[in-house]
């Protein structure tokens, strides 16, 4: 996030408490100092915080101090997982779906001689929303009576 | 000590033969080893001085025996009239009601007798009752072959983990249905052909239920549970789903991405038997029979075991248990 900081000492200190209070590990500071504007310098921050709550906290903190937040940007760490589901199903109607808000990286299906489609979803979703991604999932293959096959 | 083996089976019988070859190593601990009775559902051989290990091991049938067979008595005399100082389980599993393993135990267990079981069934129905039986009277109850079969799981819980907290349990916890899993996965062969091959080869009974559809897996879930995360699981409490619906497709589109799917058996917070996708170089991603158990726990992280959990390397768990109960405990007097 870029910071626009009142260009008087102290100032960065200040901001910074919010951070460390809600548990952020500051990964970069770039003081700006050769571009103020009216008094203020823009300050951005890379900061790594455990959950998007601390995120959040911190950023109502900064605000309730009066601190203008020019930019912020969240980026959540993100996983790679893979299922397949074994049964009559409806892959428009599961993308449709958004699945937990994954994001699709590969799709296939399979189904040349058996009854009953494979398909296999290779998926990418931030760490905080694989439990309900894994129970959307859950929910789409009891709706249809396909197995589920979840990774390990 | 004067030992009883209640049920002459697979296991009972292969127990014996085990004993014989390995009758230095017991004498060597227990200069009184004896067998002193051998039932079977039509009777049972009860000799109190101890029974001719050498004939007994050469035989398929009890009544082969001569003399001192009792015909038509049931184990349950056995048991009461032999005061033996341990006995060992190895009558069928029925998970409905665990009988007749559960009253062997429960009455041995009132009478003192040491108990070594690799019959599932009394531990699904009344694992909690049945420890607490052993502990009210001083005995020792083991069952290392209910689960996994020769891979010791609760002696190494209980002699090398005291300090560990259980995190999870996961694992492959029957061979047959990873024996059809692999056929599948190696050659993309159908499930009902998989299915045949294992039949033939007398890995799983005609109704394969038991093993197909997870129930053999999580009964050894709902024991897990029970003796090494101090749960009073049942086995109603275990979410199961079987293999019968895995497609060659499912499998092919598993093997692309680098996985096999296998038969896995968790238990944490959830008690679970379902399909899961392995990774190719998981350390559960065995083939064949063989069976695995992969545990976490607080100290030592994860730790993962593999061997055979069916079959004749049973009877190494059932004789260990054996063994460990001649070296810490005293014969009645």
């Amino acid at each position: 996030m870029t910071l626009a900081l009142a260009d008087r000492p102290g100032q960065l200190l200040r901001a910074l408490e919010p951070i460390a209070k809600n548990g952020g590990n500051i990964i970069s500071i770039i003081h700006e100092r050769d571009k103020p504007s009216e008094g203020y310098v823009p300050v951005s921050l890379v900061v790594d915080f455990p959950t998007e709550e601390n995120f959040k906290r911190t950023r109502a903190s900064l605000e309730k101090m009066g601190i203008i937040i020019i930019k912020s940007e969240e980026v959540f760490e993100r996983v790679s997982a893979t299922f397949i589901l074994v049964g009559r199903i409806d892959v428009r109607k599961m993308i449709e779906s958004k699945i937990g808000g994954a994001r699709i990286k590969n799709l296939e299906v399979s189904a040349p001689t058996s009854k009953e489609a494979s398909v296999r979803l290779d998926v990418e979703v931030s760490v905080d929303s694989i439990d309900e991604l894994l129970r959307e999932l859950k929910r789409i293959a009891d709706e249809e009576e396909a197995v589920l096959i979840s990774s390990l | 000590m004067n030992l009883i083996v209640v049920g002459f089976g697979f296991i009972g019988r292969n127990l014996i033969r085990a004993i014989r070859t390995k009758l230095d190593i017991i004498r060597g601990i227990d200069g009184e080893f004896r067998i002193v009775g051998v039932s079977d559902r039509r009777g049972f051989l009860y000799d109190k001085d101890g029974l001719d290990i050498e004939r007994l091991s050469a035989m398929d049938e009890l009544h082969d025996y001569g003399g001192a067979y009792h015909e038509g008595d049931q184990s349950i005399q056995l048991i009461e009239e032999s005061e033996a100082d341990v006995m060992v389980e190895a009558t069928p599993t029925n998970i409905r009601d665990g009988e007749p393993g559960l009253t062997h135990i429960r009455e041995a267990l009132m009478r003192g007798i040491h108990v070594v079981t690799s019959n599932k069934g009394p531990l699904v129905v009344a694992f909690r009752e049945l420890r607490e039986l052993a502990e009210r009277n001083k005995c020792e109850f083991r069952f290392e072959g209910t689960v996994a079969g020769a891979i010791p799981v609760f002696s190494l819980v209980r002699e090398c983990l005291q300090g560990d907290r259980i995190v999870r349990i996961s694992g492959i916890l029957n061979g047959t249905t990873n024996y059809i899993l692999s056929k599948m996965y190696f050659e993309g062969t159908s499930f009902d052909i998989a299915l045949k091959e294992a039949q033939e080869r007398g890995f799983t009974e005609r109704d394969p239920s038991y093993d197909v559809d997870g129930i053999d897996a999580a009964c050894k879930v709902v024991i897990l549970a029970n003796a090494l995360m101090g749960r009073n699981a049942k086995f109603k409490d275990v979410e199961r789903i079987g293999i019968r619906r895995i497609t060659p497709e499912a499998m092919s589109l598993a093997r692309k991405a680098n996985y096999a799917i296998k038969l896995i058996g968790t238990v944490d917070e959830h008690l679970e038997v379902a399909p899961k996708l392995v990774p190719i170089n998981h350390p559960l991603c065995v083939h064949g029979n063989l069976n695995a158990l992969h545990i976490v726990t607080d100290l030592a992280g994860e730790l993962t075991l593999v061997g055979y959990g069916a079959g004749r390397e049973t009877v190494s768990a059932v004789l260990n248990d054996v063994i460990s109960i001649l070296k810490v405990k005293e014969p009645r007097s």
